[in-house]
């Protein structure tokens, strides 16, 4: 049995190195990916577009604006002079916030109570609209707070501290997801020809009618890209953990053995879809729409899996990605212990198990049929 | 003219016979739209915390609900050892940790102030910086409640002066974030299976040998391409307007804007992702090579584009790369025409651009199906 495993394994390698183009896109895809995106991403929300409409012009007035725009978080990109100018400026999207401060401002802070201020907001990227608005009215308690020091103080302070990511970096937060991300893409596509090519030009009858036993087939087809990923996988995190300072306080070696266990699960849904199809053409465009956007949204990458309906929730279950953030996350920015991370663990080696043998059972049926 | 149809006749039969292909360009994409339209939002929500009370005054307890009624904490764990907190953290079992002292509630009748203390897991920096932004403004709206009731009937009251904001929120009221992400995946959808299908098309008829078949055949180059791409395209637009009718139903988003100027930047969008699908297939040697440049082609447009991370936070070298991806003008005239109802007048850089590329794109595509194919 072994040297039928051995043969297999030695057919798909020398595939796989007949084609040194493909293997240099595998090793420099993900690389080219993490350097580009690592740098792209970021959550800060900052230099946030505000125009203003200063119908008070007074000292008071001028001190507000200063004080918003002197932040990070907001740029001044437009001085309007009419409230009919705010739908145009909104339409050539060179503000996402007007500030408009009423004729009377000044004088009513030195004699009312209460002076308003009016802010309009381009709502059409909820996300920002919603960010501003928390900075904006941030603000305006922290300016009254000011304004009446010597009546009012803070009475309570928060006392942030900020735990495995001080800086709030989301560099550390990305660059680990992203290899998480781009691994299992690629391991996906790798196998996910494997057996279609076959099929596809014929060869597959010739294996079939050779005495290998189909599980056979699946451990020689799937050991050598196995090989393949985990290289992958070990140039991308170096280069993570040398080109953007990531920190890695676990241990590399469980690292390792949990990519390898990763990697498996991933290599085996390429399987999986490569068992079911009947051409290279479907095989990998199957992968790539079942895995593409998956992958990103549905792993915890970028969006939090809690904030997500219910349904949403359980459907992650089955992207394996999402096991694999958790392990990469926690032992290299958290430094937590190999053996605590069993769980996501297991569950990559059984979905992976589960994929290989329905595929060999599929198998079977062409092999009978 | 004949033989054109012909070719476009042959491909439509192809992708009608093959019911896997119908599941791959129509199934699977409008599924992801129905289900990933919910995935992103602005909020976040249920933030799983412990709560180390050590004040356990009124106060402190009424401090606790506010944090529970913002609805965005899921209070999941009541804790009073205080070095047992980081357990809680390092198992991911909760995120944010928050500590009331126990002289919270003394110090604040003395006047003093008073600290409290939340520990939080920094890694993921957005949901961190989020959730302290909550409760601070949980905080904030305690801390006025406080000097109001203190100054009520006081003397001092006379001279504490406010400035309250009135903020409004205009073309989306609500803050309904689907009605900005839905778009983008319809745009992404569309890019990813127009390129898809361009991308491997070709390559695959030459890897299987039935390209000289086509060669051998009495038609010209052209006629060739043009057979082989317009099916691509009329599916590209059938997937947009089946898109289209599933986020209306689904995510019921506004259709603001002139239906007829998104149509016709569609097409001269079609030009862009055909042509580099098309690029693609005469560039690979095999069908994976196609599909590795593919995948890489299409996180590019992803993840540079505005549709998931707003241009403007990136670096600055980050934001000319992504001048050089067609997707980003494309995401933006969608969502500025539905949500915003902008015309020509406030697109044509943006319309500018997408001909450009299309031109160039197309035109390069081309030339280099042509010189593969001699």
């Amino acid at each position: 049995m072994r040297s039928r495993i051995y043969a297999i394994l030695r057919k798909e390698f020398i595939h796989i190195l007949r084609d040194p183009r493909s293997l240099v896109i595998v090793f420099l895809l993900p690389i080219l990916m993490v350097l580009l995106y690592g740098h792209a991403i970021t959550f800060d929300i900052r230099d946030i577009r505000l125009g203003l409409l200063d119908q008070d012009r007074t000292p008071a007035a001028r001190e507000l604006v200063e004080g918003l725009v002197s932040s990070d978080y907001f740029r001044l990109t437009g001085v309007l002079q009419s409230r009919e100018e705010i739908g145009e400026a909104f339409l050539h999207r060179r503000m996402v916030a007007v500030l408009i401060i009423p004729q009377g401002f000044a004088a009513a802070l030195g004699s009312r109570p209460q002076s308003e201020v009016q802010v309009i907001i381009d709502g059409s990227n909820a996300n920002t609209a919603t960010v501003a608005m928390n900075y904006l009215k941030a603000y305006f308690v922290t300016r009254s707070l000011q304004l009446n020091a010597q009546v009012m103080r803070t009475p309570i302070e928060l006392q942030p501290r900020v735990w495995y990511n001080p800086d709030l970096k989301s560099v550390n937060f990305i660059v680990p997801g992203l290899v998480a991300v781009i691994l299992m893409l690629i391991c996906a596509l790798l196998t996910s020809v494997t057996v279609a090519r076959e099929r596809e030009t014929g060869t597959m009858e010739q294996i079939l009618v050779s005495p290998v036993r189909s599980l056979e087939i699946i451990a020689g087809k799937t050991l050598p890209y196995i090989l393949l990923g985990l290289l992958d996988g070990i140039v991308v995190v170096v280069f993570a953990w040398l080109w953007f300072g990531v920190p890695f306080r676990g241990e590399p070696l469980w690292l390792l053995g949990y990519a390898l266990i990763f990697i498996y699960t991933c290599l085996s849904f390429g399987i999986f879809v490569s068992a079911r199809v009947p051409n290279q053409q479907m095989a990998l465009m199957m992968t790539m729409v079942s895995t593409l956007l998956p992958a990103i949204l549905l792993s915890g990458f970028i969006f939090p899996l809690a904030s997500m309906p219910k349904l949403l929730q359980l459907l992650s279950y089955i992207v394996p990605a999402k096991y694999f953030l958790v392990i990469i996350r926690s032992i290299m920015l958290k430094g937590i212990a190999g053996p605590l991370l069993w769980q996501p663990a297991l569950f990559l080696v059984l979905f992976g198990t589960l994929l290989i043998l329905i595929s060999v059972k599929r198998f079977k049926i062409n092999l009978e049929g | 003219m004949g033989k054109i149809l012909h070719i476009i006749k042959k491909e439509f039969i192809q992708v009608r016979r093959d019911r896997g292909m119908l599941m791959i360009l129509f199934v699977a994409p409008i599924l992801q739209l129905l289900l990933l339209g919910f995935v992103i939002s602005s909020e976040v929500h249920n933030i799983r915390t412990v709560i180390c009370d050590l004040d356990n005054s009124s106060t402190s307890r009424l401090l606790v609900e506010r944090i529970r009624n913002s609805g965005y904490f899921d209070l999941a764990f009541f804790d009073t050892r205080q070095n047992h907190l980081h357990d809680y953290l390092d198992n991911g079992r909760a995120v944010v940790a928050v500590v009331i002292p126990a002289d919270f509630s003394t110090r604040l009748q003395r006047g003093e102030p008073a600290g409290l203390q939340v520990l939080m897991d920094g890694q993921d920096s957005n949901t961190s910086t989020i959730a302290l932004g909550y409760i601070n403004g949980i905080l904030q709206s305690e801390i006025m409640d406080q000097i109001e009731g203190k100054l009520q009937g006081s003397e001092a009251a006379a001279e504490v002066h406010l400035i309250s904001p009135n903020l409004r929120v205009w073309y989306n009221e609500e803050l309904k974030n689907s009605d900005y992400m839905v778009p983008g995946i319809v745009v992404f959808l569309l890019t990813m299976v127009t390129t898809l299908v361009a991308a491997m098309g070709l390559v695959r008829e030459r890897e299987i040998g039935t390209l000289e078949q086509l060669l051998v055949a009495p038609l010209h180059k052209h006629e060739l391409l043009i057979g082989k791409l317009v099916p691509f395209a009329v599916l590209g637009l059938i997937e947009v307007v089946f898109a289209l009718c599933v986020a209306k139903l689904i995510y019921d988003i506004p259709i603001a804007g002139n239906l007829g100027l998104l149509f016709i930047f569609t097409l001269v969008y079609l030009f862009t992702t055909l042509g580099l699908g098309l690029f693609i297939s005469a560039s690979s040697g095999t069908q994976q090579q196609a599909m590795f440049l593919t995948l890489f082609i299409l996180m590019f447009f992803m993840l540079m584009s505005g549709f998931l991370f707003p241009i403007e936070n990136m670096p600055r070298v980050m934001q000319g790369i992504s001048l050089l991806n067609p997707m980003r003008y494309f995401v933006l005239v969608i969502r500025e025409i539905f949500i915003k109802s902008a015309t020509v007048r406030h697109l044509y850089p943006q319309g500018l651009a997408l001909l450009i590329f299309g031109g160039v794109v197309f035109s390069f595509a081309v030339l280099r199906f042509q010189s593969r194919m001699k």
